[in-house]
């Protein structure tokens, strides 16, 4: 069917470009509100002024995020009611409190402590913004978790049913405990942090590489890659027990991941596509290498299965998710990012034992500080393959098993969305590019490391509003 | 059970009214501060007026979200079908969203500002007259089926009297932001937002006889309502009080005090609000769907007041600190470096 004329496939295009322009923001600033907690408590204990200087250095890329995170998660909310009309009449009981809790809990904490901790330096006293910078971090990660329970639970709906197209929850806390929803959560909180400490240690390894502040960034890059050896292997053995989670909940979501079309039946031994060429028409794949026996050894760790493999052939095409090319590569990008996070943490723990990472010895591990900048955009790519495939996957439901996505959309003119779809691919590649342009201007002027301690110096020279006089200058003397 | 079927959307309508309420009073004068800077004569004064919001406008922006939320959960029906609805004035008013909300940090770090004077001042142009034409979509009518489901057509909301709302609504934002800044600002910059906020309580006085003229006669569900016993002797009673507080508004800016004009805005939203939501009241789509059809199951409601409910005190407390926190005239270098 021709794509503009379709309602459906318009609304879901939108949702999923808001989706996946939205998720690029708080990715940083949940992980990095974290991060802030931590160098603002070591300034308190330390005393250390660099350590204020990293907390206003990188407090910068969180506002930037902040901004557009708040400004491109609006639209998300508004199109559930918009777009999908029928789906938020169904769910409504449920996904709707859900969404609710998401703003009452975090959103608005994060909101209202994020001007203090910003612009209250001067205003509280020490222990009121560290709490102001911890509640920053508390509101931004409820968030992840409220989103993530909403989330998982339209993957593995629990605790109601569908009564006349709409559904009753009869126990609220086993909706809310769904099945994926421990996983999911801990796989994007740890997705989230795992991103901003990659952030934050490959543009400390920018400043190190170009011999600026490499004192200074010293200290950045330690503390990231110190977290980061906590969270990189934390992260695959969670991202593990999801993909087992798929496997045991949604096994067509599983054959598409692995592009695997027939069932491997139980007892046989079960390989792991690497690279392959699906080809949707024909059903198969055109071209493939396998690892023999992998798949037994990832899923059940042993050679046969106990369990069969079910392959796309045992759903009608209806039932079973499309794409599976991108759904299929989308995960496999996911895992080699993963895998790529841990092997420089294990890189850069062993240099660090060695002592290479002192100031004197860290600019010269050029290599290792080039990894770190090479995985700084990293995390973004594999957050995003991980959501492809989370929600392609999960078609053609959007309740799973229950609603299905044709059936949840607004019975709207096709020139409205496109007409609005258009509106948010424009402004979100100007918002895009903007970003890039702030962010690194943000990154080439540096940290401002005269910048007075809270509480110690004069304050900043003060004018006063009465003093400016109607400017009737032409606007380019004003610049 | 009877009585927690009609107790509980009520008390939900309720809450609701608040977030709203709460969200047009403080983003209010936000975006009435975003549109007088369009207006701004020097970019001093403009960094002053978004240095004024900078630490609360989000804060504010989030009772909208929340109110949102507490609609999609509370009475999903009215969500699905309101939004849909009103698909143009929602999508202008979020685009409006986005541009206001990224201008403050794209602003501040730019060294051309030229574009994002124009994303601010613009962004909460369209955020306001989105807002308008919702609420007077709203008013008007939704045309639905027995089921509560749009079946009304796309420029459904577009009709004189929806102009005339979301002129007076921006004018009234316009009014309270004025007031916001008169609070806010010294000298110069207070002068000016004097006069403002004087031509804005007559533009917005304007907007508000017309509406209260126009609304018995064009919509028959509000003439019943208003006409009823023994609501007709409220609804009497708002006209003078209304037209009392505007006269104390005027006196206040006459004598050129600071907090009382936006006090007396406030009582004036207030009351507008109040008059407003006893013309809607029990219907969550005015005329067509009560908030007893629409509302989601008994338990959801329950287990939301539990989840949501008890934390409005709360929120209300922190978001007070922050004002006490951030009291005081506004300067320009206070929040930078």
């Amino acid at each position: 069917m021709d794509i503009i004329s379709n309602t459906v496939a318009l609304s879901r295009l939108q949702f999923a470009i808001t989706a996946i322009f939205h998720m690029l923001w708080p990715v940083l600033t949940t992980g990095m509100g974290i991060y802030l907690v931590i160098v603002e408590g070591m300034w308190l204990k330390t005393r250390n002024p660099a350590y204020y200087h990293h907390a206003r250095f990188w407090a910068k890329f969180y506002v930037l995020n902040f901004g557009i995170g708040v400004a491109s998660g609006i639209p998300m909310g508004f199109q559930f009611g918009t777009n999908w009309a029928p789906f938020s009449e169904a769910v409504g009981n449920f996904f709707g409190s859900v969404i609710g809790f998401e703003a009452s809990w975090a959103f608005m904490l994060e909101a209202a402590f994020l001007g203090i901790m910003l612009f209250g330096w001067e205003r509280v006293n020490p222990a009121i913004h560290y709490l102001s910078t911890i509640l920053v971090a508390f509101g931004a990660n409820l968030s992840t978790f409220w989103i993530l329970t909403a989330n998982s639970w339209l993957q593995t709906p629990a605790g109601g049913e569908l009564v006349d197209g709409k559904f009753i929850v009869k126990d609220y806390f086993q909706a809310i405990l769904n099945p994926f929803m421990a996983n999911s959560v801990m796989h994007m909180f740890l997705a989230t942090l795992e991103t901003s400490l990659f952030v934050i240690g490959g543009i400390s390894a920018w400043y190190v590489l170009q011999r600026r502040h490499e004192e200074f960034f010293a200290k950045s890059f330690k503390i990231a890659l110190a977290a980061a050896i906590a969270v990189a292997p934390l992260q695959i053995y969670v991202g593990h027990l999801s993909g087992e989670q798929v496997h045991q909940y949604q096994p067509a979501k599983l054959a598409a991941m692995e592009a695997q079309w027939e069932t491997i039946p139980a007892g046989q031994a079960a390989p792991w596509s690497a690279i392959a060429i699906p080809n949707e028409k024909a059903q198969q794949n055109d071209w493939e290498i396998a690892i023999p026996n992998a798949l037994g050894y990832i899923l059940e760790l042993k050679k046969e299965l106990s369990e069969p493999v079910r392959g796309l052939k045992e759903w009608q095409p209806s039932d079973r998710p499309h794409m599976i090319g991108l759904i299929y590569y989308s995960f496999r990008i996911m895992i080699a990012i993963g895998f790529y996070f841990a092997a420089v943490m294990l890189w850069s723990t062993l240099q660090w034992l060695r002592g290479q990472l002192s100031p004197t010895n860290i600019a010269k591990q050029s290599w290792l500080m080039w990894a770190w900048i090479f995985a700084a955009p990293l995390g973004y790519i594999a957050v995003e393959c991980g959501w492809i495939v989370r929600c392609v996957g999960r078609q053609p439901w959007v309740l799973y098993n229950q609603i299905r996505t044709v059936d949840a959309a607004s019975n709207l003119p096709p020139g409205n969305v496109l007409a609005s779809l258009t509106g948010y691919t424009v402004v979100y590649s100007l918002l895009f590019i903007a970003a890039l342009y702030f962010g690194s201007r943000i990154i080439r002027t540096g940290p401002n490391l005269n910048l007075p301690l809270p509480g110690s110096e004069t304050p900043a020279v003060v004018t006063k509003a009465g003093e400016f006089l109607p400017d009737e200058r032409p606007l380019e003397a004003k610049q | 059970m009877e009585t927690l079927q009609y107790f509980l959307p009520q008390v939900w309508f309720v809450i609701l009214a608040l977030f709203l309420f709460l969200y047009v009073m403080l983003d209010g004068f936000d975006l009435g501060v975003g549109i007088l800077s369009i207006t701004s004569s020097s970019e001093q004064r403009r960094s002053i007026l978004m240095t004024s919001l900078s630490n609360i406008w989000d804060a504010n922006e989030t009772w909208l979200i929340l109110m949102g939320g507490g609609l999609f959960g509370a009475f999903p029906i009215a969500y699905g079908t309101i939004l849909t609805a009103l698909y143009i004035p929602i999508t202008l008013m979020i685009f409006g969203f986005i541009f206001r909300g990224v201008a403050f940090e794209f602003r501040e770090q730019a060294n051309r500002k030229f574009f994002w004077n124009i994303a601010f001042g613009a962004g909460s142009f369209i955020a306001a007259l989105g807002q308008g034409f919702a609420l007077g979509g709203v008013l008007k009518g939704i045309n639905v089926d027995a089921n509560g489901h749009f079946i009304g057509g796309t420029w459904d909301w577009l009709s004189w009297q929806s102009v005339v709302v979301a002129l007076t609504l921006i004018q009234g934002y316009v009014l309270i932001g004025s007031t916001y800044l008169i609070w806010k600002t010294t000298e110069s910059l207070q002068k000016t937002h004097y006069q403002t906020a004087k031509i804005a309580a007559i533009t917005t006085l304007i907007g508000a006889v017309l509406i209260t003229i126009v609304t018995p006669i064009f919509y028959e569900s509000a003439r019943d309502r208003l006409f009823q016993q023994p609501l007709v002797y409220i609804f009497a009673a708002i006209p003078p009080l209304a037209i009392w507080l505007i006269w104390q508004l005027l006196q206040s800016l006459n004598r050129q005090q600071e907090r009382a004009p936006f006090v007396w805005t406030i009582l004036l939203f207030v009351l507008t609000f109040f008059g407003l939501g006893l013309i809607v009241f029990p219907y969550i789509i005015p005329s067509q769907i009560t908030i007893y059809q629409a509302a989601a199951d008994p338990s959801s409601l329950v287990i939301m007041i539990i989840f949501i409910g008890f934390l409005i005190p709360i929120m209300l407390f922190y978001n007070i600190y922050q004002y006490i926190v951030f009291r005081g005239k506004v300067t320009e270098n206070e929040h930078g470096e």
